[in-house]
């Protein structure tokens, strides 16, 4: 019994260190929370507009010479896959992950990789990776999203791929995240997705100086806005994810302290009552 | 005049949304001034000074790098990489970045990126300076 004891102490101990460490990550997620909120809040108008008005004009569009607006005859898609730097976010990255296998599945892709989780995770899979200098999402800037965009439309440009989308997690509330996939090039395929309605009539455009050159000049930055919105977003809601994980953690490891506080009680009770029982029963000898 | 609305967005937030009666800014064209019932049009911005017209008259001016300005019935956009307003930017700063970008240019031996980078640090200051001086 005794040793049974000291068991349940040092579990509870452990359990201790556990909750501990948890509440610390929880605290610390929702400090971070606050800022990476705003910081979504308020690059989103931007973010929002943007895609908007792109989609609305390439709704109205009617010149293709752009490689950016054309459909393309190259079936293979580039992914940008926004993930954590680390786990312990409840199901965060994975959820992004399979969200993203599944939109995937049969095509040819390479992807490009922003945080550490999401290099890791096609490394292992020895998937074609474009670059992996942007693994740290936390270190991610606006200008770094332009380098991305610069990158990824040279290769566009290249023909190395035909299509590019963005998959990152939506902040929809501090509750509920949602794994996102959207395509963002080429233009046509942004606007046959989210433009339909607008479709029957198109508007005329007039393009200045031409409609190839506000194209290019426009896309690599409409990238660039468009990567740094899901990344503002993607960092919210994986703090957002954290932070709700290691609260349901804390809370496991409080319940778990209260069990077996209760066993350890009950333990230590019977033993003290077989302690009695033996002195009473020797007493009992003696005086028979 | 007529007036009509206008949002301005970059990635640092909303910076205004609201009628104007005219807005200015530098297309990679040449300077152009959308006015309201402008017809449906796209242009991409490069760096100079823009201003806004209010209703009442008033004239705010604003240092605008990059970006898209798009009028799509009757509503008109600009999505800019940096727009300052006049009052936010620190003609001081901007000097002094004017000073460190000419040095650098000056020093030479830069690789074509840092050559680059200085060249657009110039040009900012530049325009930071243009439109907060009167």
């Amino acid at each position: 019994m005794a040793s049974n004891m000291k068991a349940v102490k040092l579990r509870i101990k452990s359990v201790q260190s556990t909750m501990q460490i948890t509440k610390a990550m929880e605290l610390v997620a929702s400090s971070k929370l606050r800022k990476a909120k705003e910081r979504a809040d308020i690059s989103r108008p931007y973010f929002k507009e943007l895609y908007d008005t792109l989609v609305t004009i390439s709704a109205g569009n009617t010149d293709f010479s752009s490689p950016y607006v054309r459909i393309p005859d190259n079936d293979k898609y580039c992914y940008v896959v926004v993930a954590g730097d680390r786990g312990l976010a409840g199901g965060y990255n994975s959820n992004m992950f399979k969200k993203v296998e599944e939109v995937t599945a049969g095509k040819d892709y390479v992807v490009l990789p922003i945080g550490k989780k999401a290099v890791e995770y096609y490394k292992r899979r020895n998937r074609e990776i474009v670059s992996e200098s942007f693994g740290v999402i936390a270190d991610i800037s606006v200008s770094d999203c332009f380098e991305i965009s610069r990158l990824l439309c040279r290769l566009f440009r290249e023909g190395q791929y035909g299509h590019i989308e963005l998959c990152y997690t939506e902040f929809v509330s501090m509750l509920s995240q949602r794994p996102q996939v959207a395509s963002i090039l080429p233009l046509a395929e942004v606007s046959t997705e989210d433009g339909e309605k607008t479709a029957g009539i198109r508007e005329l455009i007039l393009y200045e100086p031409s409609a190839e050159e506000v194209f290019d000049t426009i896309v690599p930055e409409y990238l660039a806005g468009l990567i740094y919105g899901g990344v503002c977003d993607a960092v919210a809601s994986e703090l957002a994810a954290r932070r709700t994980a290691m609260e349901a953690a804390t809370d496991n490891a409080e319940e778990m302290i209260e069990k077996l506080n209760l066993y350890y009680n009950r333990a230590r009770q019977a033993s003290i009552t077989q302690e009695i029982t033996e002195i009473v029963g020797g007493a009992e000898g003696l005086t028979g | 005049m007529k007036p009509f609305s206008l949002q301005i967005g970059t990635p640092d937030g909303l910076l205004f949304d609201g009628e104007v009666e005219r807005v200015k800014v530098r297309a990679v064209t040449g300077d152009l001034a959308i006015l309201a019932d402008h017809i449906n049009y796209v242009t991409a911005l490069g760096m100079g000074e823009a201003y806004i017209v209010l209703p009442d008259g008033t004239r705010r001016k604003a240092a605008c790098i990059g970006g898209m300005l798009s009028v799509m019935n009757g509503e008109c956009s600009v999505l800019a990489t940096t727009w300052e307003w006049a009052e936010d930017i620190d003609h001081q700063r901007a000097q002094e970045a004017k000073a460190r970008a000419e040095q650098m240019l000056a020093k030479g031996g830069l690789s074509d990126k840092e050559y680059m980078i200085a060249r657009a640090k110039l040009q900012r200051a530049l325009v930071r300076i243009g439109v907060t001086t009167p």
